[in-house]
């Protein structure tokens, strides 16, 4: 009888919970919170935007004018390095691609889906912080993804920005009672066309 | 910029518009990267799916590394993501029509019209607006070819300079064999060449040729020029046989004019059209009459006889008239005296005295100096005919020792094709500078690729004394060279062409303005507006009339007579014609332009014997049986299409088909027609006589993307009579008529609307392109077409009303409506189609599942679903299969994946970026920042696209327009996508007798 | 109804029949042994040829279907015939038509046990099944009329990533879908259950050991005790009153992916009635088809009778009519309402390209249900067969002509089109049939096509011998088991 009831436990309790480590790593994909890649030069955020204050705008100045952020060009870097005296190997990289003309290839770490439209100038010009998305850029050696960067987080902030309740029941009952009213950044047209 | 010159390197720079958002690299590396399944987010992914076994299942999910790659060295007018403008001249054909260039990351994506030439204004044309696919075909060369094989430029030079020095040393004939030339630095250029060598001699050449309409000019005002004609200042247009809404001269700035000659309700023009075909010109007529091409003289020639015997000069011929014109001659007549100096009569005829009676009629009605205008005549057209004749003629002796060939494909489009091939034969050496072996240049020793347009520095003067720059908008793709360097280093005198420009300019525009001194400013400014007037210093001088128009008359008289003599038995007259999409067939590799519906018989991917119903029915003929055409020696084979509004005695066909050597899209697609013309009295005469028809008994399925013409008695397309115009109120607005189940959706700060003008839209589909350009609008081939599974996101549906042997008929831009109560919304299980707080519906490609409810459910039938993938899938090898053809696409659009359905957007991508210009500007939108891409393109301004929240928009003032409507009000679907009735303003032939 | 009139006598009494009640069961009553050994047969003996060329084509063209399928999900949607103006044709017809077919099974496992109809007994079990097979077929045709079936659980409502983001509950496919898949399980259960006594017998009489434990464990322990059956009947009478509803609710919704667009010919509020008269005119029609095949081939028309094939002749003949109906309704509202665009599609319907189609539909659909009225039709086994032939032809085609000829014409003239099947169009509709067939072939070989204890229990009643009602049947059954032993 014991046996019995041990056998039932297990042959439900096991399925039961392989299968809920399986809904959660399916949820999971195509998440890559926390990417963290080797960049072909070892740059350093922490140094640049901590240490030497140097506003995130300066070297990604397309952000404020640009669906991208874009990645400063070489030129940009020599800018100050060809006055600075200090020289390590990273920095050597750094001159010697500009010395062959040869462009240095990052490593993209936010992507997003190809069919989402998103534009960096839209949200730098209306006061977000770039921190909001990209975390304490500052404080890191390599830059490393800090936000899910999935449909749901970026809703989540145009709601709140919009005065609109993140939870869902809330959001059922507005319905419900007629109040919810059209937030042009919940349209699905805002970023996918 | 010159790391640019290797095509390899550059065929490599971008891949796909998506792996442009990284930014382009000017040069060395390829920007994009197809991903490294073994990097380190591999490993990741692992991880994230270690714990279940579907993990070789779900390898799909694994992101591949996306690379960055920065400039190398920044540049201030290069920002990724960031679209650039410049400001260019058209070379799609003769008319030169002013263009800004749109670039992103370094590419050409799209043509619109630049607002700021006074001739073109912001319009465009179909051909115009496909132009930049043309830029990235893949038949184009990529280096200069010496006898066959690829070559180097050095090596090209010095056998062609060598061959020339040798040639003009010896007194050799040197040809130099070219299409119209609208640039003066070039013409300078080829000037002084024959002043150089008097043995060299320039021929221009069109296969559809206007040098009759020339000469008749010289013999009648003492000018060889071409008048500009201007529509919008007369009030009574008789076209005898010109298309010149589609493809005659200068469409569209012609249609600009036309369209605001009528626009005046109160003085509104009237347009009479004689001709045999149904063309677009004749669809947007006030009375039409189909006439044989034989008794377009006499037409003219009846004309002139009343107008004539009305002003007390008699001595005019008589003429047999044609029946079916007969009637109408008088009312005509009498339109034209009642207007006098207000009326403009043209003709499309290649007969020099046809031509010659029509400039008469324009000089007896006292046109010449207000709507033809000989003072500030088109430089356009300069072709001649007899020097072409006397050209051929020579080459039969072998008597060229060089020649030439510039922008000319004689092999193909010459009546006489054989004849000339076997005269180059005879020519000791022969230069091409076509962009590809086309069917001339696969015979020439040298072929040394010219710029496409957009990779060339040039100038235009389309009109005397308004003058226009061409800048390249990207470094050339291919080891190509333009034709103007080519010319300058062959004669010795090796330059840039931009500085040759530049000093042209210097040298012979510059002093012609008094605005600045400074000759760096008047260059960059006239490089930023692209055009720049000479206003006219003193008045016109009073042109006199010397022709003599009775001889003409005779001329005239005498062929009509002739014609009716001649028993027409059961032979018909063949009329050739430019097909509004291939023109002359120069365009025959593109694609967009090979899938674009003609405006009339919607006929896509080839050409058709168009016959008259009548003659259908006594031949027995439908709708795809192919017939032999017999015309002396050539029989040609065509499948028949029944077009109504045909002349009973013509069977047109459309020329620039049947290209053999045009590249992948263009090859083999209809039948070449060329040989059916004749020379006649050295003009080319693109019409024959007794020409016998019948019946193979086989068939074939024509592309034609509408089937059925009749409304049905349905208030689709609504009109108006001049006389309702005055009475009627101001109709309700529509949002109002009908009560709704639904409850009052919520909106936003805006509504975005669309009102298109039906009486202003003359059909000429530029707009169909743009969209087609804007949107990534897949091309789907023949086959496809055939199953009606075109893509269009805007159709132009065109529907008849009366008689078949003479209809009426309507063009209606339709694409998606927008609606308020959207019928797609409600059935789409996933939501993939919803509404926007500001009034779009819109469509969500990666959330589509493809049930295609949507579609059924969609009472304008404007949804387009992928039925397969079109893109980057070598059964649809357009220009989406090649690395090349798919710079072309605009990255701020999806490109949509099989199973997905798409449709009309309003160009959202654009309202997009108007708001955030907007915010980076600090202000709101304002009426008019945002245009879609097919209001931009259309020369009729036609289409009006704004915000309806904005009561004094624009587009909300048309709305409480007395003549708007919705399609189909009646089913609630309450769009924001709305038309003006059309009006109609016949004129009464019987009333007016 | 006419058959069953009297009153139904109370459990345990000795039922006398006052009028003589129908013979559901031909020839001299069978003992139980012998219903037993009769229904049981085909499981043990070997097929014979007739079996296996049946199969041989039904697999043949189950794997040209397949195949189809398989070149469709690679090249897309594009290899139908489908275009921009008609967007459903084969896809659609097909799902719906099956859906139809699924229609029986449970109309006569469900409202005819409340009504206490005698004579499903013999019938039920194979209608079921065949219940089962057509909506598994019918449940295909969404997925592969995406073209992307990898996609479809987009239309499950499921928590996710994107905000989230739920299903259109608006939308007819998704009530579409959470109709069907109920469907599908309520029949399931319904089905299985009905089995559990007789795969008891099956276990209490197989000779082999992996038989024996096989039916052990499907019958999950059942013993013929009174306790059981009386559970048995309680629960049976619950799920018959669940499922009763579905059979309305089902078609009711399949109806409504078009009766609530706005297309004319789609547009109409008759239109649920008349499918759920459609689904059982076509469901009995196959039931039919099926039922005249087997029982000649698996010996038991002495089980399934002439008196079973009159009554379904009886209720096909009745929603046949409905139909027939409907169809003047939908033009006579047409016509009454005045709106131009229905009027045409009505008219087109009937005269324009697709005429053929309309009228082999009323010919099949209308003209020849109204044979039945006569008794020699509904009695000749040949003449039933070809009705029920032509029953099937005529809803597949009444599916067809309501979705392609109203989308060929639609509001917009210029957009008025034509729809041509391509190979991979009709090759997948014969492969659904082969599917079914399949299905339907290998469930005769494995499991009892009859009711085993039903018709015991009928015979039961029919006996003049005293019997618990409900009971008895399974006690008498052991012990004639034992006997066997």
């Amino acid at each position: 009888m014991r046996v019995r009831t041990a056998l039932l436990a297990a042959g439900t309790l096991i399925p039961a919970l392989a299968s809920g480590i399986m809904l959660r790593n399916l949820s999971r994909i195509g998440i890559h919170q926390g990417y963290a890649p080797e960049q072909p030069i070892a740059f350093s955020h922490r140094v640049h935007a901590g240490t030497n204050q140097i506003a995130c705008l300066y070297c990604h100045s397309a952000a404020r004018k640009s669906r991208h952020a874009g990645i400063p060009s070489a030129s940009v870097c020599m800018n100050c390095h060809s006055l600075l005296e200090k020289q390590t190997v990273e920095i050597e990289k750094l001159k010697e691609a500009v010395q062959q003309k040869r462009p240095i290839v990052w490593i993209k770490i936010h992507n997003l889906p190809e069919f989402v439209y998103f534009n960096h100038s839209q949200h730098v010009l209306s006061g977000v912080a770039c921190r909001k998305c990209h975390g304490a850029v500052e404080t890191m050696d390599r830059v490393e993804q800090v936000s899910p960067l999935t449909m749901g987080w970026c809703l989540d902030c145009h709601r709140t920005h919009a005065g609109v309740p993140t939870s869902g029941f809330a959001r059922a009952a507005l319905n419900l009672r007629g109040q919810s009213r059209p937030v042009p950044g919940l349209d699905c047209g805002k970023c996918h066309y | 910029m010159d790391d640019h010159r290797s095509g390899d390197e550059v065929r490599l720079h971008w891949k796909s518009p998506e792996d442009l958002r990284n930014g382009s690299n000017r040069g060395v590396e390829p920007a994009f990267n197809d991903g490294d399944w073994l990097g380190g987010s591999t490993r990741r992914d692992f991880l994230t799916l270690a714990g279940f076994s579907l993990t070789a299942a779900l390898a799909a999910c694994r992101a591949p590394i996306e690379k960055a790659i920065p400039l190398l060295v920044g540049s201030d007018d290069i920002t990724p993501g960031v679209a650039s403008w410049y400001a260019t001249t058209c070379g799609a054909c003769p008319a030169g029509c002013g263009l800004l260039v749109k670039t992103r990351d370094g590419r050409p994506i799209k043509i619109e019209g630049n607002s700021s030439s006074a001739l073109s204004g912001g319009g465009t044309c179909a051909t115009g607006q496909a132009a930049v696919l043309s830029l990235y075909d893949d038949a184009r060369l990529r280096s200069p070819m010496v006898h066959g094989k690829a070559s180097s430029w050095s090596k090209a030079d010095a056998v062609i300079s060598n061959t020339l020095r040798g040639a003009f040393a010896s007194r050799q004939n040197v040809v130099l064999l070219s299409r119209n030339i609208g640039s003066p630095s070039t013409n300078a250029v080829i000037e002084e060449w024959s002043q150089l060598n008097p043995h060299f001699r320039h021929v221009i050449y069109e296969p559809v040729s206007l040098s009759a309409l020339r000469e008749a000019q010289s013999e009648c005002f003492g000018r060889a020029a071409v008048p500009h004609y201007r529509f919008d200042k007369a009030r009574v247009i008789v076209s005898i046989d010109a298309d010149f809404l589609g493809t005659w001269l200068s469409p569209v700035e012609f249609t600009r004019q036309y369209v605001r000659g009528r626009a005046a309700e109160t003085r509104r023009s009237q347009h009479v059209q004689y001709e045999s075909r149904f063309s677009v010109t004749g669809s947007n007529a006030d009375l039409r009459v189909p006439i044989p091409p034989s008794s377009h003289g006499a037409v003219a020639l009846g004309l002139l006889r009343r107008v004539a015997k009305a002003q007390g000069l008699d001595g005019c011929p008589e003429a047999p008239e044609p029946a079916s014109a007969l009637a109408t001659l008088d009312a005509v007549a009498g339109l034209l005296l009642k207007h006098h100096g207000q009326s403009l009569i043209v003709s499309g005829s290649q007969d020099v005295a046809v031509q010659t009676v029509v400039a008469t009629l324009n000089q007896f009605l006292g046109n010449i100096g207000t709507t033809v205008d000989l003072a500030q005549p088109s430089l356009q057209r300069r072709e001649n005919d007899s020097a072409m004749a006397a050209l051929l003629d020579d080459l039969d002796r072998g008597e060229i020792d060089v020649l030439l060939l510039h922008g000319v494909n004689p092999a193909y489009d010459h009546p006489d094709a054989r004849r000339f091939l076997a005269g180059l034969k005879k020519v000791r050496f022969s230069v091409s500078t076509s962009d590809r072996m086309d069917e001339t240049s696969r015979f020439a020793d040298a072929v040394c690729p010219d710029h496409h347009f957009l990779e060339s520095w040039g100038d235009a003067e389309p009109v005397q004394s308004s003058f226009s720059l061409a800048q390249p908008a990207i470094a050339p793709l291919f080891n190509t060279r333009s034709a103007v360097e080519s010319l300058l280093s062959w004669s010795g005198r090796p330059l840039d062409h931009y500085a040759y420009l530049r000093d042209y300019w210097r040298r012979a525009l510059f002093p012609l303005q008094k605005e600045t001194a400074d000759f760096d400013a008047f260059w960059d400014n006239t490089l930023r507006e692209g055009v720049f007037v000479v206003s006219p210093t003193s008045d016109p001088v009073p042109i006199a009339f010397r022709g003599d128009w009775k001889r003409a008359a005779e001329a005239v008289a005498g062929l009509a007579r002739a014609s009716v003599a001649s028993p027409h038995g059961n032979t018909y007259e063949v009329d050739l014609y430019e097909s509004v999409a291939l023109r002359d067939g120069r365009h025959a590799n593109n694609p967009w332009l090979q899938e674009l519906p003609d405006p009339i018989s919607k006929m896509t991917w080839g050409n058709v014997a168009a016959v008259s119903p009548a003659t259908a029915a006594a031949l027995a003929l439908a709708d795809g049986d192919i017939v032999v055409l017999r015309s002396g020696g050539t029989a040609t084979e065509l499948p028949v299409l029944v077009q109504p509004g045909q002349d009973a005695q013509t069977i047109s066909v459309a020329v620039g088909y049947g290209r053999i050597a045009a590249g992948k899209a263009g090859n083999d697609v209809g039948v070449n027609v060329f040989p059916l013309a004749t020379m006649n009295n050295g003009s080319h005469r693109l019409w024959m006589p007794n020409v016998s028809i019948e019946r193979t008994g086989r068939r074939a399925e024509l592309a034609t993307t509408q089937r059925h013409f009749s409304m049905e008695g349905r208030d689709i397309v609504q009109e108006l009579s001049v006389a309702d115009l005055s009475r009627s109120e101001p109709a309700p607005l529509a949002e109002h008529h009908l009560p709704s189940l639904w409850e009052p959706r919520p909106e936003g700060d805006h509504s975005w609307g669309m009102v298109i003008d039906l009486d202003s839209c003359t059909g000429c589909s530029a707009c169909v392109i743009a969209c087609q350009s804007e949107n990534n609008v897949p091309v789907v081939g023949k086959q496809e077409v055939q199953r009606t599974r075109e893509m269009h996101w805007i159709r132009i549906d065109r529907y008849y009303s009366g008689a078949p042997e003479n209809p009426e008929s309507v063009h209606q831009p339709m694409m998606c409506q927008h609606c308020g109560n959207a019928p797609c919304e409600t059935v789409c299980p996933v939501l993939a189609t919803t509404h926007s707080s500001d009034g779009l519906n819109q469509q969500i490609y990666n959330r589509c599942v493809g049930t295609r409810y949507c579609a059924n459910n969609c009472p304008y039938k404007v949804r387009r679903f992928n039925w397969f993938q079109y893109a980057q899938n070598p059964s649809f090898d357009f220009h989406m299969d090649s690395a090349l053809g798919r710079m072309v696409l605009n990255p701020d659009v999806t490109v949509r994946s099989r199973g997905v359905m798409e449709k009309c957007s309003l160009c959202v991508q654009r309202i997009q970026a108007g708001k955030v210009q907007a915010l980076q500007e600090k202000r709101v939108v304002a009426d008019g920042d945002i245009k879609t891409a097919c209001q931009q393109a259309c020369p009729a301004e036609a289409i009006v696209f704004g915000d309806l929240k904005d009561p004094h928009s624009r587009v909300s003032e048309l709305r409480r327009d007395h003549r708007y409507y919705n399609v189909l009000d009646e089913l609630g679907t309450r769009p924001n996508v709305g038309y003006l009735k059309k009006i109609r303003n016949r004129i009464e032939t019987q009333e007016l007798k | 109804m006419t058959l069953d009139s009297e009153t139904i006598p109370p459990p345990g009494e000795i039922a006398i029949p006052l009028v003589p009640r129908p013979r559901w069961v031909e020839g001299d009553l069978p003992s139980f042994a012998q219903i037993t050994a009769d229904v049981a047969r085909p499981l043990d003996v070997w097929p014979q040829k007739g079996w296996w060329v049946c199969t041989a084509i039904a697999l043949a063209a189950l794997a040209a279907g397949a195949g189809m399928v398989v070149y469709l999900f690679a090249h897309g949607i594009g290899v139908w015939g489908l275009n921009n103006e008609v967007g459903w044709a084969f896809d659609i017809t097909n799902f719906v038509f099956w859906i139809g077919i699924g229609h029986a099974g449970t109309l006569i496992s469900a409202i005819l046990l409340l009504f206490r109809q005698r004579w499903r007994t013999s019938i039920n079990r194979s209608a079921e099944a065949m219940t089962i097979f057509a909506v598994l077929c019918a449940s295909l045709f969404p997925l592969i009329h995406m073209g992307r079936p990898w996609v479809f659980f987009f239309i499950m409502p499921y928590p996710n990533q994107r905000g989230p983001l739920w299903v259109n509950f608006r939308s007819p496919l998704v009530w579409d879908v959470v109709a069907i898949n109920t469907y599908l399980t309520i029949s399931l259960v319904f089905w299985y259950l009905g089995m559990i006594p007789d795969l008891a017998t099956l276990r209490d009489r197989a000779r082999v050991r992996w038989r024996r434990t096989l039916f052990a464990l499907l019958s999950l322990g059942w013993n013929g005790s009174q306790r059981t059956w009386r559970r048995y009947e309680k629960v049976s009478t619950i799920l018959a009153g669940l499922a009763a509803p579905l059979v309305i609710s089902v078609h009711t919704i399949v109806s409504m992916d078009f009766a609530t667009s706005l297309l004319p010919g789609w547009h109409a509020t008759i239109f649920p009635p008349y499918f759920v008269a459609g689904a059982i005119y076509s469901g009995f029609g196959m039931v039919l088809t099926l039922l005249i095949l087997t029982r000649k081939t698996m010996g038991l028309d002495r089980y399934i009778t002439g008196a079973h094939l009159d009554a379904m002749a009886k209720v096909i003949l009745l929603t046949g009519s409905i139909i027939g109906y409907a169809y003047l309704t939908e033009f006579f509202s047409a016509w009454y309402k005045g709106d131009l665009f229905e009027r045409f599609t009505m008219i087109s319907r009937a005269t324009g390209p697709y005429a053929w189609c309309f009228w082999i539909m009323v010919l099949c659909n209308v003209v020849t249900p109204q044979l039945l009225w006569q008794k020699r039709v509904r009695t000749s086994v040949k003449a039933l067969f070809i009705v029920s032939i032509l029953v099937n032809i005529g809803m597949w085609f009444e599916r067809f002509v309501i979705i392609v000829t109203s989308l060929h014409r639609t509001f917009l003239p210029s957009a008025w089109g034509m729809f041509t099947p391509t190979i991979v169009d009709i090759g997948i509709l014969i492969g659904s049939f082969g599917l079914f067939f399949t299905c339907f072939l290998v469930f005769i070989r494995i499991l009892p096509m009859v009711a085993i204890w039903e018709v015991k229990e009928l015979v039961g009643e029919q006996t003049p011998r005293t019997f618990g009602f409900a009971g008895a049947a399974g006690d008498l059954e052991n012990e004639m088991e034992g006997a066997h032993a």
